[in-house]
């Protein structure tokens, strides 16, 4: 493996990943100073959007490790290599996370993006947060200090675990010492559970809180879909690339991708159950402490349509069923540049389920004597780009540093031959 | 003795079993099969094998039931007897989906089981093939090629001894 030219083309991508990645940042930090001078949710929500699509990756991207050295995975030895490299992004994407952390703690109004922290904001029809009974209620756990705390938490989790798999991992590269995959399998027993509440503590606080009056059990398990959607997907195109530019080349076989394609189409399913059930349940239920959350994604408080019923259609036909239907094929799973496609196209409506996660989830200035409100609409802001490209720019920076640490592959891992004479 | 079934011919291990598959399938036969007690992988590829059917099989069982499951709820609960449940309307395509869901999964289950038995011609009590003693052994440790002789190809004494030249040993004739 001529690893010299290699690092020094991965180098390059790396720069100018930093590069990208900085300018989009300075674009979206001035959105965010627009947003907290205005008094205007919006810049911080395509913050968050960018942080959320980001983190969902490098999360699923972590699962999946987990779960493969938890099952004994032999085939997928090769493409775990590739996910410890991006969950170098951990670390980066805390700091990235930072603004928000502090608007939250030292901005005159820290609800100007989650509402519940800010006593003084609005409610339609019914007066402030802080005379609000079910922000009473629930205020021992969504406060500001308790808040921050599990900020920390959640990503002292992923960073600590994720850096512990990498570790015993790249030192396997060394030492070809085989108790490092024992410590690595302990470890991911355990970490599969502090990493599975992390994420649903970080999908309750971060997304679900937008609107803290709503309750869904099932909000943690989606995020999860969706985190294993969008790391499969970036797995996909991560290894295509690679093989293209010669770390993979001859190593990432027919047989992988046709793995990687069949979890694609196991999770999409699993995505549109969770996403379904919630609704189902909600609607089977009928109470209007739980409907009005698909309420504001489907009409305007005069009854009329807004545009979220097209986004909410564009989810179940574009990101269930067009995904569905062609992850169904066997070609679609094996043909390069068809599991390309569908996993951008799986990334792109992966994002699009965040805005509808996250937009809708603070209405527009609400008047608390009046009994209307005006629902927040779709819209693609250029901020909403730059955060995504920013924040991107930085994690790919954050992957091609590692992969200089360490071998493409995990060349004296137990597994590696099996994984590298894999077929279907 | 009848007439002919084909010819089979056996090999001594699995490499020179595989590459005589290769071979056969690079010499135009058609009607013909590898048996072997245990799978060899890439054996579908080098008898030249096209993709399963079993999941066009599968898709339209899965295609049916949705159908089908549709259509009961709307039958039961809107047209034939038209119900009031939880002050839902009569058919709506969100509170029957358990339905439609299971239904799809079930028929696609059937379409699955029925059409691996549909392209693998079973239920088949006999082979011709079970008339040859030593093709018995193929669930011990032997490994045979046998061409069928309703192959365009076939020829008695050139295919006897085309599978000679790609290393065939104990070959025989096996009559219907």
């Amino acid at each position: 493996m001529s690893s010299d030219t290699s690092n020094s083309k991965g180098s390059n991508v790396g720069l100018i990943a930093l590069v990208v990645g900085i300018v989009g940042i300075v674009i979206a930090l001035f959105g965010f100073k627009q947003g907290l001078d205005n008094n205007d949710a919006r810049p911080l929500m395509s913050w968050l959007i960018g942080i959320g699509f980001w983190i969902s990756i490098a999360i699923g991207m972590l699962f999946l490790t987990q779960i493969w050295y938890v099952f004994h995975a032999r085939w997928p030895v090769i493409i775990r290599r590739q996910c410890e490299h991006f969950m170098a992004a951990f670390p980066y994407l805390l700091v990235l996370f930072l603004p928000l952390l502090a608007v939250v703690l030292f901005h005159d109004n820290p609800g100007i993006l989650w509402k519940w922290m800010n006593g003084t904001n609005a409610l339609p029809g019914h007066g402030t947060v802080g005379e609000d009974a079910i922000y009473q209620w629930k205020q021992p756990f969504l406060n500001i200090e308790f808040f921050t705390i599990r900020v920390f938490m959640i990503f002292g989790v992923f960073i600590l675990i994720s850096g512990l798999l990498r570790k015993f991992s790249f030192d396997t590269d060394k030492t070809g010492d085989i108790k490092n995959t024992h410590k690595a399998r302990v470890l991911s027993s355990l970490g599969l559970f502090l990493c599975a509440v992390a994420m649903t503590m970080g999908a309750i606080d971060w997304f679900k809180s937008l609107e803290y009056h709503w309750f869904s059990t099932m909000y943690g398990v989606w995020f999860f879909a969706a985190c294993m959607r969008a790391a499969l997907a970036s797995i996909i195109i991560l290894t295509v690339i690679l093989a293209a530019k010669g770390y993979l080349k001859g190593i990432l076989k027919q047989a992988h991708r046709y793995d990687i394609g069949c979890m694609m189409l196991a999770f999409t399913v699993f995505w549109a159950y969770i996403s379904f059930s919630q609704y189902f349940l909600i609607y089977n239920a009928n109470i209007p402490e739980e409907t009005f959350w698909y309420n504001l994604r489907e009409q305007n408080f005069d009854g009329t349509t807004n545009s979220w019923w097209w986004v909410s259609m564009g989810l179940i036909f574009g990101h269930f069923l067009t995904p569905f239907l062609c992850l169904l094929w066997y070609k679609t799973k094996v043909v390069i540049w068809r599991t390309v496609a569908i996993s951008t196209w799986i990334l792109a409506f992966h994002i699009l389920d965040l805005y509808w996660n996250i937009v809708p989830g603070k209405l527009v200035n609400p008047d608390p004597h009046a009994a209307g409100y005006l629902v927040r609409q779709f819209s693609i802001s250029p901020y909403d780009i730059a955060a995504l490209v920013g924040i991107g720019g930085i994690c790919i920076f954050a992957m091609c540093r590692s992969m200089k640490k360490a071998e493409p592959i995990p060349i004296r891992d137990p597994n590696i031959l099996t994984s590298l004479n894999y077929t279907e | 003795m009848s007439e002919t079934y084909g010819i089979i011919a056996s090999f001594p291990d699995t490499p020179s079993f595989f590459h005589a598959a290769e071979k056969v399938r690079d010499a135009g036969y058609k009607k013909w099969d590898t048996y072997s007690s245990f799978p060899v992988h890439g054996m579908p590829a080098a008898q030249g094998q096209p993709r399963s059917k079993v999941p066009v099989f599968t898709f339209c069982g899965g295609i049916l039931g949705f159908t089908v499951g549709t259509l009961i709820v709307w039958f039961m609960n809107a047209y034939n007897y038209p119900l009031i449940v939880g002050g839902k309307p009569f058919f709506s395509p969100v509170f029957p989906f358990p339905i439609m869901y299971e239904l799809t999964i079930l028929l696609s289950a059937f379409g699955t089981l029925g059409g691996m038995f549909i392209t693998n011609l079973l239920p088949q009590h006999y082979n011709p093939l079970f008339n040859s003693e030593k093709f018995l052994e193929v669930s011990g440790d032997r490994l045979v090629i046998a061409i069928e002789a309703r192959d365009g190809k076939f020829d008695p004494v050139a295919t006897r001894q085309f599978l000679e030249e790609i290393g065939g040993t104990d070959i025989e004739e096996v009559s219907k």
